[in-house]
């Protein structure tokens, strides 16, 4: 590429008062070959434009660094984001399990409340039934207490009435005999001494009785209270 | 010098630094950068209809071109085997996988640049290498 006299004149002036220059790849493809100030102003202008690309890169690549940095703080955080996001629905998942086994436990505990007051219930009926059966116990022993002296008093009674009716009997057919002996005036001292011994015998025998079954009453009714 | 030089790549940034280097470095006059795969395959459908005015000589394709419908090797082979422009072409990336690289070579890519700080050595080395690569002589180098 070719410039005329006065455009590289206009180029030289723009750049020494304004510090205004070429810059880029144009700088590249310029013909400075007939002119030795101007190429000497291009020269100028491709090490102006060579620091400048150096900085801009180097610049650039402190940024593409960074970014880089970011890219991975920001992977980084993303993953302890994720890693937090799974913590947080375990520890959501444990809740719901912790209550659901909390629910379980406060059933299972009203069910053992409900057992045991059941079993309370049972228990005092139990109790109860007892206290009846130890009553009845108690009523029948009792009853059969009563029985016992029931039949003793009609044995006593029997045995009372048949040894008063043997004595009585015995002392009807002697004293019989012994009228008997006096009408038909039979000898009546042997059957005499023996009616009167006979009688003292059986009324003694009589008495006797009678004292042996009052003392057995009255021994049990001592007993009784 | 190449005359005009393409990048594909998505990272904005890397579209200043590589234009400071290649500046700097005296690789290049012009540089066209696009961010998708599916822009530069637009302009080489463009081309390869006959209007070659403003083709690249040389075209860089980073490997992984977030928010583009294909990756940088699969742009390649479409240049390559479906476009017919024979354009020096191949990877920077900073990957460094075997097996992309491999892939790259199916495909029909001439070389991988590894992407890094320090971009200015490995340009410098390519520069030198280019004309192996426009007459199609140069094998296929990965510049680490």
């Amino acid at each position: 590429m070719k410039l005329n006299k006065e455009t590289k004149e206009e180029l030289i002036n723009l750049l020494e008062k304004k510090n205004i220059g070429l810059e880029g790849n144009i700088l590249k493809i310029i013909d400075t070959s007939d002119d030795s100030d101007f190429a000497k102003y291009v020269e100028n202008c491709k090490e102006k434009d060579k620091e400048t690309r150096k900085k801009r890169l180097e610049i650039t690549k402190q940024v593409q660094e960074k970014n880089k940095e970011l890219l991975e703080v920001n992977a980084e955080n993303q993953r302890i984001m994720s890693e937090l996001q799974l913590t947080f629905k375990e520890v959501e998942d444990a809740k719901i399990t912790f209550e659901v086994q909390n629910r379980e436990l406060i059933a299972w505990k009203q069910d053992n409340e409900r057992i045991s007051l059941e079993l309370q219930q049972e228990m005092a009926k139990s109790e109860l039934a007892r206290i009846g059966a130890e009553e009845a116990k108690t009523m029948a022993i009792n009853d059969l207490d009563v029985l016992q002296k029931k039949t003793q008093t009609e044995l006593i009674g029997n045995i009372v009435k048949i040894a008063l009716g043997v004595i009585i009997s015995i002392g009807v057919i002697t004293t019989f005999m012994y009228i008997l002996a006096l009408v038909i005036n039979k000898d009546t001292q042997m059957i005499g001494s023996t009616w009167s011994n006979m009688l003292g015998i059986l009324l003694t025998n009589a008495f006797s009785i009678i004292g042996t079954i009052m003392g057995v009453k009255y021994s049990g009714k001592d007993k009784e209270g | 010098m190449i005359d005009t030089l393409m990048l594909v790549d998505d990272e904005d940034l890397f579209h200043l630094v590589f234009e400071d280097a290649c500046s700097l470095l005296d690789i290049s006059l012009s540089l066209k950068s696009l961010n998708s795969s599916d822009e530069a395959a637009k302009l080489f459908q463009k081309w390869l209809q006959g209007d070659f005015s403003d083709r690249p000589e040389c075209v860089f394709v980073d490997l992984n071109i977030i928010g583009s419908s294909f990756d940088g090797i699969e742009l390649i082979r479409k240049i390559n085997f479906e476009y017919g422009n024979n354009v020096v072409i191949g990877i920077i990336s900073s990957s460094n996988e075997p097996e992309e690289q491999a892939k790259a070579v199916q495909a029909g890519a001439q070389f991988w640049i590894i992407k890094s700080d320090d971009i200015e050595p490995r340009l410098e080395e390519f520069k030198k290498d280019y004309e192996g690569y426009k007459t199609r002589t140069a094998p296929f180098k990965v510049y680490r």
